[in-house]
Parts: C-alpha cells; sequence; structure tokens
C-alpha cells in the first residue's frame, strides 16, 4: 500500500503531539487547560472506538469508566496512597466492573445495548450519590490540594498517546480482526469459531482502562468532583460525537472529530450561552440523516484518508449490511 | 405488615399502569420500523406538560386532556416521522442502527434543553384527586384506579384494533416480518408513520397520567426512556402484553424499594431487574425464543 502516505500521517501526529508538549512553553496558561479536557475527550473518544466502532456496539455508557476512575482515585488519593497507585486501583476496578457488566449487557443487541449501557451512567451516578460514607454524596469529593496543571498535562498526553498505539495495535492484531468480523455479522463470526462472548468483554475491558486511567488524572487536576460533574451528559456525550463526527472505526476518526468539536466549541459555545444541549442534539440529528459514516467518510476527505494509507477501514461502511437488531 | 405489603403491591400496580402504557408504545414502534425511539420519554414529558397547562389554563380534567394529546400528538408523531426517520429508513441495517440512534438521541437532546430553556420551575404535579377507597383494609386512591381501568380500556381497544382491522393486520404484519409485508403489497411507509404516531401518543396519554402523580421536570426524558426500555425487556421484545406486564412488575418493584430500602434508591431497581432478567432469562418473560 501507500507507505509514504502512512509515514506523513504519522509524522503529522508525532508534530501534532511535540507541539501540544511545547505549549506550556509557549505562553498559552488559558490553553494549557483547554488542551488538557480536549486531551480527556479525545483519549475517551479513542477508547470508545475501540467498543463503538471496531466491535459495533454503541456504548453510549463509556464514560462510566471514566467516572468509576475518578471517584477511586479521589478516595484513594484521599487515603494517602500516591497518584500512580491510585490509578492503578481505579485502573483495576473499571476493568473489573467492565468485567462484571459484560456478561448480561451483551446479550443485548443493537439499540438495545446502547440505551443500556446509557442507564449505567445514571445507575453508577445514584450509587455515588447514596453511598455519602464512601463518596461524600451529591456534596462531591475533594483530593488533597495542589497545583498539578503542567504535570498532569503531561501525564494526559502520554495517556493519550498510549492509547493511540492500543489503538493501532488492537486494529492490526487477530483480535482486532475478529472483532471487525463480529461487527459485520456476529452469526457468521461465531459459525467461523471467534470465541464472540470473550472478545467482547476483552473488548470492553480493554476501552475502559484509558477511560478510567483518564479519569483518575482529571481528578487528580481538578481536586474537586462531583457525581454531576463526572456523570453529566457532557462528558457522556462529546467523546461520544467526537468519534462519530469524525468516523467511528478508523483511528483518525475521533481525531478529526475532536479537532472539529474544538473548533465548533470555541466559536460557538462561548458566543452562545445557552442551548449547548440542543446544539450537540442538532449535530446528532444531522449526523444520523446525512453523515453516520462521520466526516473521514465523506466524499471530500476519503480521498485524504486513503492516500494517508489509513484506507482500510474507511470502507466497510458501505458495505456494511451485517443484521444488527436482532 | 403484610397489610403493609399488600397496601404496597396495590399501589405499585396502579403505578405500573401507567409504566406499561408507555412501554407499550415504545414496543410498538419498535416492533415496526426496526428503531428503537430514544426521545419516546421526551414525548412523555411534553404530554405531562400539555395536560399541565391545559388542567391550570382551562382546568381540563386529566382523564380529559389523556384522550385530547392522542390527536395532538399523531401529528407530532407523523410530522417527526416524515422528517427525521423516513429518510434513514432504507439504509442498511447497520446504518440505520447508527443513524438511528444519532437522530433520535439528538431529537431528545434537543427537545429537553429548548423544554428547560422556556420551563425553568418544575411542575409539581396536578392536585386532582378523588376520594380514596377503603377495601378490606387496604385504602386504595380511586385516581389511580381509574387511571388503571382507563389504561386498560385502552391497552383492550389498541390490541382489538392491531387484532381486528386492517390496518392494525398490516402493523402486526410488518412486526412479523418486513420484507413479507412489502411483498404482499403494504404500504410500509405510511404504515410505519401511523405506528410510529401511535407509539408517540400513548406516551403522551401516559404523561397525561404522570404528571396527576409526580413532578414532572423537563430533564425527565432520557431517564424515563431507560426506565420504559427495562420495562420492554422485561416484558419481551415486541410482546405487547409483556410491556403491560413488565409495566407492572417495575411498578410493583419500585413501590416496595422505596418502601422498605428508601426512596433514593428506587431508581436503581428498574436496571438491577433489567440485568437479572437478562441473566435468567434474556428473551424476557413473554418473548419468544429466537
Amino acid at each position: 500500500m501507500n507507505h509514504g502516505g502512512k509515514k506523513i500521517f504519522y509524522s503529522i501526529v508525532l508534530l501534532l503531539w511535540a507541539f501540544l508538549a511545547a505549549l506550556p512553553f509557549l505562553g498559552f496558561s488559558y490553553g494549557v487547560v483547554w488542551v488538557f479536557l480536549l486531551v480527556v475527550y479525545f483519549t475517551l473518544a479513542l477508547s470508545y472506538d475501540i467498543v463503538g466502532g471496531y466491535l459495533g456496539y454503541m456504548n453510549l455508557g463509556h464514560s462510566t469508566f471514566f467516572g468509576l476512575g475518578a471517584y477511586t482515585t479521589a478516595i484513594l488519593l484521599n487515603q494517602g496512597f500516591n497518584l500512580f497507585s491510585a490509578l492503578l486501583g481505579a485502573l483495576l476496578l473499571a476493568a473489573a466492573f467492565a468485567t462484571v457488566i459484560s456478561y448480561p449487557l451483551f446479550r443485548l443487541r443493537g439499540a438495545y445495548f446502547a440505551l443500556a449501557t446509557f442507564g449505567l451512567i445514571s445507575l453508577i451516578e445514584v450509587l455515588t450519590t447514596n453511598l455519602r460514607d464512601l463518596t461524600g454524596g451529591s456534596g462531591g469529593i475533594s483530593t488533597p490540594p495542589g497545583d498539578h496543571t503542567l504535570a498532569s498535562y503531561y501525564l494526559v498526553l502520554a495517556v493519550a498517546g498510549v492509547t493511540m498505539v492500543l489503538s493501532r495495535v488492537v486494529a492490526r492484531s487477530k483480535f482486532g480482526l475478529a472483532l471487525f468480523s463480529i461487527r459485520e455479522d456476529e452469526e457468521v463470526a461465531k459459525a467461523f469459531g471467534v470465541p464472540t462472548t470473550l472478545y467482547k468483554g476483552l473488548a470492553l475491558i480493554i476501552s475502559s482502562v484509558p477511560a478510567s486511567v483518564v479519569g483518575g488524572i482529571y481528578v487528580w487536576n481538578m481536586t474537586y468532583i462531583s457525581p454531576e460533574s463526572v456523570f453529566g451528559l457532557e462528558i457522556a456525550l462529546s467523546p461520544i460525537i467526537m468519534a462519530m463526527l469524525g468516523g467511528t472505526g478508523i483511528m483518525i476518526g475521533p481525531l478529526v472529530g475532536a479537532v472539529f468539536i474544538t473548533l465548533v466549541q470555541e466559536f460557538l459555545w462561548t458566543e452562545v450561552p445557552y442551548f449547548h444541549l440542543a446544539m450537540y442534539g442538532t449535530v446528532l440529528v444531522l449526523l444520523g440523516l446525512f453523515m453516520p459514516g462521520g466526516l473521514v467518510r465523506t466524499r471530500w476527505l476519503k480521498p485524504v484518508v486513503q492516500w494517508l494509507g489509513l484506507g482500510e477501514a474507511v470502507d466497510y461502511f458501505e458495505n456494511a449490511d451485517a443484521e444488527r437488531i436482532s | 405488615m403484610s397489610t403493609d405489603f399488600i397496601q404496597l403491591v396495590v399501589g405499585g400496580i396502579l403505578l405500573g399502569g401507567i409504566y406499561g402504557l408507555a412501554a407499550f408504545g415504545l414496543s410498538i414502534t419498535f416492533g415496526v420500523l426496526n428503531v428503537l425511539n430514544l426521545a419516546h420519554g421526551e414525548f412523555l414529558m411534553l404530554g405531562s406538560l400539555l395536560s399541565y397547562g391545559l388542567f391550570v389554563g382551562l382546568s381540563i380534567n386529566p382523564f380529559i386532556s389523556a384522550i385530547l394529546v392522542i390527536p395532538v400528538f399523531m401529528v407530532l408523531g407523523v410530522g417527526f416521522y416524515l422528517l427525521l426517520l423516513k429518510p434513514i429508513m432504507d439504509k442498511p441495517p447497520h446504518q440505520l442502527l447508527v443513524a438511528s440512534i444519532l437522530v433520535t438521541l439528538g431529537a431528545s437532546l434537543f427537545i429537553e434543553d429548548v423544554t428547560s430553556f422556556f420551563w425553568e420551575r418544575p411542575v409539581t404535579g396536578i392536585s386532582y384527586s378523588l376520594p380514596p377507597i377503603e377495601l378490606a383494609c387496604v385504602v386504595i386512591s380511586s385516581t389511580r384506579l381509574l387511571i388503571l381501568l382507563f389504561i386498560f380500556a385502552l391497552a383492550c381497544a389498541m390490541q382489538l384494533y392491531l387484532k381486528n382491522t386492517f390496518v392494525g393486520k398490516s402493523i402486526r404484519a410488518i412486526v412479523q416480518g418486513r420484507e413479507g409485508a412489502k411483498v404482499v403489497g403494504i404500504p410500509i411507509s405510511r404504515v410505519s408513520a401511523l405506528a410510529f404516531s401511535i407509539g408517540m401518543a400513548l406516551a403522551a396519554s401516559a404523561g397525561a397520567f404522570y404528571v396527576t402523580l409526580f413532578t414532572v421536570t423537563p430533564v425527565m426524558g432520557i431517564p424515563l426512556t431507560i426506565k420504559y426500555l427495562c420495562v420492554v425487556v422485561l416484558g419481551g421484545l415486541g410482546s405487547i402484553v409483556g410491556s403491560v406486564f413488565g409495566g407492572l412488575i417495575l411498578g410493583v418493584a419500585e413501590t416496595l424499594t422505596a418502601y422498605y430500602c428508601g426512596a433514593e434508591w428506587s431508581p436503581t431497581i428498574a436496571f438491577i431487574l433489567l440485568i437479572l432478567i437478562l441473566i435468567i432469562k434474556p428473551e424476557g418473560l413473554f418473548g419468544a425464543k429466537k
């Protein structure tokens, strides 16, 4: 295939990363806070895509892992653990949670799976609100104070980089191929000997890990969270909209989506104080009506993506005829 | 203790009627269009607000508004279908799934945000009640009993309509097999529009009753849709009887949870029931085994 294009793509990504890493030294203090959030969303979008794009199951409840990671980290930090063991704890808890829920939830397909996972967020939100002794209830929880803006910025950049590599490795592996086959036709995949239940569970666990770690870094930076701030609609939907807007099932999708949403936010959000949710809603409706394949699959961007040597995942949307809603 | 228990179960059944009615609407939409309407709860919320407005503004009895909202929301439903769903119906299944989730979720967020902009205060129910009935040491709210009877009559009428009329039969034919229905010449698009508008009208009608019992807020739509999803899965996908029974079960379960564990835990029970039924009997209580 086109190896020159692929090299260019990797160079662009590396340059972007280098630029973001240099950002604090260029004197954009507002930019650092802003890019931190953007990278958090981007990482969530990318890890969502492992289940939502590669496997083809729309996990609207992806932010559950983010919230769980944030709360676990906050509680462990308050217990006197250092950051890395707290993040490890968050990661393990989220992975364990993913393991437990994957069994019942993956019995649902299509829209039912999407809605049930969406319901999972409110279930965990109710749990965190009610378990007052552990989580501080609806008043939220604070972590030991300190200015971690710069450290958490680099940490989240590193995690995003690792997630990109992880996403690429999964897409390239035999396991990733099995996930694609489940997306195309689960029954056929099963007939060909793909252990579908196991692989669906594994995909959910893998996607839960970056989300929970990012949640931990988020609370370390913010030093305060409430159930609303980590289980709210904004954090639940932004990453998914980024992934869908860019294009699911392909790594460049969330990247394009993240850049696009950021530009929209910068020009629209700050100008109009109301109707943010309604604008998200309109974006979703327009996406659904006109380009469910995302920006990278539109007539204008598709040739570019193919030239960059990432074309293999672009084409699937045209010939997808898998029966999803059974 | 046992009197309490019976009292709670009766209360739960009366509450479950409303859940059943709305879930029935969700189920019929899904059966015909193969689209899970994530904006279903929003229509219930709008139906509640309309019924509240009619009660406060024109002092119209909620039972009458429950009928009045039906034609209004059927028209809205046809509009919603033509504008947002018809353009995506011909896509292949996987694209239809993604597109339908995006469109209905987007519409749901849009309705929620716009409504909460214009309606800042939550509506604290309609103060409409009739004297309670006391029956062998169990007190029954006669308002709720009437609501349940009304819903039962509506469900029976729906069932008769689906069983006996030509249009009703074509709706069921599409549920059973879309391709086959197309082959025998059923106008899929028109029947789908009708089925969608019926589903929406049932949600709005349930909403008219909902406001007599609960506080209505613009943000309640999505949580309610999730609750009705639980009811539909509990009863069995595509089963109309199932969704009514699922509603009754959830109503009783919620009332019991609120009494024995505290009201703050009752939102969790729907999801716990969903998980349980998925582990024990994934096709639902009344669902056909695939």
